[in-house]
């Protein structure tokens, strides 16, 4: 099978995924819209009814007028078709990015959930990646070593440590270094909340500084399970025959490691480092909100506080989109870089 | 298999385990967790999750343990509350009046925040009750701090705040001949640290900057009922209000942290343990089922598994949460959990059991002519079974984290106390920002305890049951 053909297959089955993930969700949202809608519907109705009380214009029949009116919204926010119908409506919209409006604005004015998406997104992803470039490094210079001593007690430190941090959870994480550096010492700001006056080369330090307690935290509790998952699929490749091979030609020890165990490791290595963005991607969402980076995290607390069901619509689907990026993205680097598969890496999983 | 066997194949298995030091130091902290969650309504007591949502009215807010006295230089008052028996053998009854007399001992630099007199109930039909409080400081000064106060009904009274106290102790500090500022006498009428200056020696700072005057003070309170009145006792309560209590301090609306760690450790265990049980199960059963149908139905059934794993949990689960009306209840929680959980071990239980299939037993079985749920269910599952148990303590850590994060985010079930509302409402009220480290960092590391308690289990029983995994 041709990686043309490969590829055009992983897509469609993302999108066979993806479609029926949002129909699924589309069908759960539009029970928790109906609720959302008649309240909105009522306030609505009660807001023209005191209006027209106070320009002295009551209607003749307040009780049918309002049932006129109602039924008159109803319409509007199409209440009145049937339930498979709507179903459908939402599963459109959301597929074409439609998300409606918040009921309150989120960022200073912005109603519209797509805008606010836009301004969320990069700044999730600005946070993320460079957390992320931080951990790779960190993860594969020190599961390499691990693995060259096996045994030994930076190994060993490195195991307890991996296991240990896989069970803390991130974002208390985050509440921790948020009091010890922040409340305790003072070097950090506790808000991460970028100062809009500075400009230029003062905006990039208060960015960086803003940013350096996510980014440290999101680094401290993942960087170890990493480093061990490197460790572990290391030894198996340091065990295999052309590792021996290269060592007994006299190639020195670190272009062993280095060029030939390293690149051997890397179909398992480059799928488990994109597989693990995947399964941060959740923890860190949750890390930002509580150092109020105005990423999606913020936005995820501020649509559950405020229940703007609009908002975490849009948010879930925009998360299962980058999600099944992530995973069509692993699966192609696997087929790419080990042409032996026919099934993609997210097989494995 | 006969009682025999298993007996054997037990004590085989713990002579194993046994010297699997981290999977040993697994089960002391499990034993540990049961023994708290069981012991929750004892420890604590058995009221603690009806009284979770609402105000603790007499606890201090937002103070921390007692023991941090140990490590600072600065002594701040503990909570002292005496109620019941305690209050009933301080009062003394003569013809018209009530007389309570209370000593206190302040051995702490930091005075109690307040003294609260609650929960007298006067029965005014002969006309109002009136109630004086006076002190004896242990430098031997007499203050009144409350004449004749007149009440009816459920008194109340917070001596640190109240105007009268603050005048009747200017009028004190100047007939000890120091002199108030007028102008900024009214300033101290309103805004008087009243605690401070009871507790305080007497000397020119008094009202600026007290100094704390250690020794035993008598509070002494008469409660005066005229003819056809009557006081009851019964619910009365004396607090001095901390400024640490317990051993790990109190939340904004006052709540003893430590008997929500204590019950909150029901809801992880519960539910971390149910789901990590389920969803293996579910798991071995679908994988088996899958690698025993093959053909067809094994492709379909694969498809399914993978669409399930590329679906992201977390969102989802959110999504779940607004559409059950913003708080999952626990049950629904752990539904939920089981059905993201299955996916991972499904995988791996298809692979073993599709090996499982060659084997000659189980065609030997067949050819017997064992049905298809015999086979599966006799002969190939319980070839899964150690890697069952492993892995069933391995999926406890995320189970936890996940109900820990969904409480966080303010999904959670409302009516339960668990570790990760306590953080949400911590987050809320911007603990870690203000520096309530006690509020803060006890439940995370609870979370991160149980985790951790069953990352050991789980590890050493995989060493055990899967010799392969040994060198590693």
């Amino acid at each position: 099978m041709g990686f043309g053909r490969y590829l055009v297959i992983r897509i469609l089955n993302a999108l066979v995924v993806l479609a029926i993930v949002t129909l699924v969700m589309s069908a759960l949202f539009v029970k928790v819209a109906e609720k959302d809608l008649e309240n909105t519907i009522v306030q609505q109705v009660n807001a023209e009814f005191q209006s027209l009380q106070q320009r002295g214009r009551i209607p003749d029949d307040p009780d049918a007028w309002r049932a006129e009116r109602i039924a008159h919204y109803r319409s509007q926010y199409h209440l009145d078709k049937p339930y498979w119908w709507r179903v459908q409506y939402y599963f459109k919209n959301t597929i074409t990015l439609n998300f409606g409006k918040t009921k309150n604005p989120v960022f200073g004015s912005e109603k519209d959930v797509m805008a606010i998406l836009k301004v969320a997104i990069p700044r999730t992803i600005q946070l993320f990646t460079t957390a992320q470039i931080i951990i790779i490094t960190l993860g594969i210079l020190l599961g390499v070593k691990a693995a060259q001593m096996v045994g030994s007690f930076f190994d060993r430190a490195l195991s307890v440590l991996a296991l240990i941090m896989s069970s803390i959870p991130m974002w208390w994480f985050g509440m921790i270094m948020l009091l010890i550096f922040s409340f305790k010492l003072g070097w950090f700001p506790s808000r991460a909340i970028p100062d809009p006056n500075l400009t230029g080369w003062a905006h990039i330090v208060d960015l960086l500084k803003r940013m350096t307690l996510p980014v440290a935290t999101i680094v401290i509790v993942s960087f170890g399970a990493w480093a061990w998952v490197i460790r572990n699929i290391m030894i198996g490749t340091m065990q295999e025959d052309f590792i021996m091979a290269a060592r007994a030609k006299g190639v020195p020890e670190r272009k062993v490691i280095y060029g030939h165990a390293l690149r051997a490791a890397a179909p398992p290595v480059v799928t488990m480092i994109i597989f693990s963005l995947l399964g941060s991607l959740g923890g860190a969402i949750i890390t930002e909100s509580v150092f109020t980076w105005p990423g999606m995290g913020r936005v995820y607390w501020i649509a559950i506080e405020t229940n703007e069901t609009n908002l975490i619509m849009g948010l879930t689907f925009v998360n299962v989109l980058l999600y099944l990026s992530g995973v069509i993205l692993a699966d192609l680097t696997y087929g790419f870089l080990d042409p032996r598969v026919k099934v993609g890496a997210s097989q494995n999983v | 298999m006969r009682w025999v066997d298993v007996k054997e194949s037990l004590s085989e298995f713990w002579y194993d385990f046994r010297r699997q030091k981290s999977g040993l130091l697994g089960i002391v902290l499990l034993f540990l967790f049961v023994f708290t969650a069981a012991a929750a309504p004892i420890l604590t007591s058995p009221d603690i999750p009806e009284k979770w949502q609402g105000f603790w009215l007499d606890n201090p807010k937002n103070v921390p343990p007692t023991w941090i006295n140990a490590l600072s230089s600065q002594k701040m008052a503990t909570h002292l509350a005496i109620t019941g028996d305690e209050l009933q053998n301080l009062i003394t009854k003569t013809d018209s009046e009530y007389l309570i007399k209370v000593s206190y001992n302040n051995e702490y630099d930091i005075p109690p925040q307040d003294i609260v007199i609650k929960d007298l109930a006067g029965d005014a039909s002969g006309g109002k009750l009136s109630i004086s409080v006076m002190v004896e400081r242990p430098d031997g000064r007499k203050i009144t701090l409350l004449e004749n106060y007149k009440f009816s009904g459920s008194l109340v009274l917070q001596l640190g705040s109240h105007p009268q106290v603050r005048d009747n102790l200017i009028k004190w500090i100047k007939s000890e001949g120091i002199y108030v500022d007028p102008i900024q006498e009214f300033q101290y009428k309103t805004l008087m640290d009243a605690t401070k200056v009871i507790f305080g020696e007497l000397n020119e700072n008094i009202l600026e900057a007290p100094t704390p005057l250690t020794g035993t003070y008598t509070f002494t309170i008469l409660v005066n009922v005229p003819e056809g009145s009557s006081v009851s006792f019964e619910n009365a309560k004396i607090i001095f209000t901390g400024r640490t209590y317990g051993k790990l301090g109190t939340d904004f609306k006052g709540r003893d942290l430590l008997a929500g760690i204590i019950w909150g450790s029901r809801v992880s265990l519960v539910i971390g343990i149910s789901v990590a049980v389920f969803s293996v199960i579910v798991g071995i059963f679908y994988g088996v089922t899958s690698a025993y149908l093959g053909g067809w139905s094994d492709e379909l059934m694969m498809r399914f598994q993978e669409f399930m794993a590329s679906i992201p949990s977390l969102p989802i689960l959110i999504l779940m949460g607004a559409y059950f009306g913003g708080h999952i209840k626990l049950w629904q929680i752990v539904v939920l959990l089981v059905l993201f959980g299955w996916v991972g071990i499904a995988r791996v239980a298809r692979s073993m059991a599709l090996q499982i299939k060659e084997q000659t037993y189980v065609e030997a079985a067949k050819a017997l002519g064992a049905g298809t749920g015999r086979i599966i269910f006799k002969h190939m599952v319980p070839q899964l079974l150690p890697y069952a148990f492993a892995q069933m303590a391995l999926s406890v850590p995320s189970a936890v984290l996940s109900e820990a994060s969904l409480s966080y985010l303010g999904l959670g079930d409302p009516t339960a106390v668990t570790w990760g509302q306590i953080l949400h409402d911590a987050q809320v009220a911007g603990a870690a920002v203000n520096g309530y480290w006690w509020w803060v960092i006890p439940p995370g590391l609870a979370i991160a305890l149980v985790g951790l308690t069953f990352v050991l289990i789980g590890t050493a029983l995989d060493r055990v049951l899967n010799p392969r995994l040994k060198r590693l």
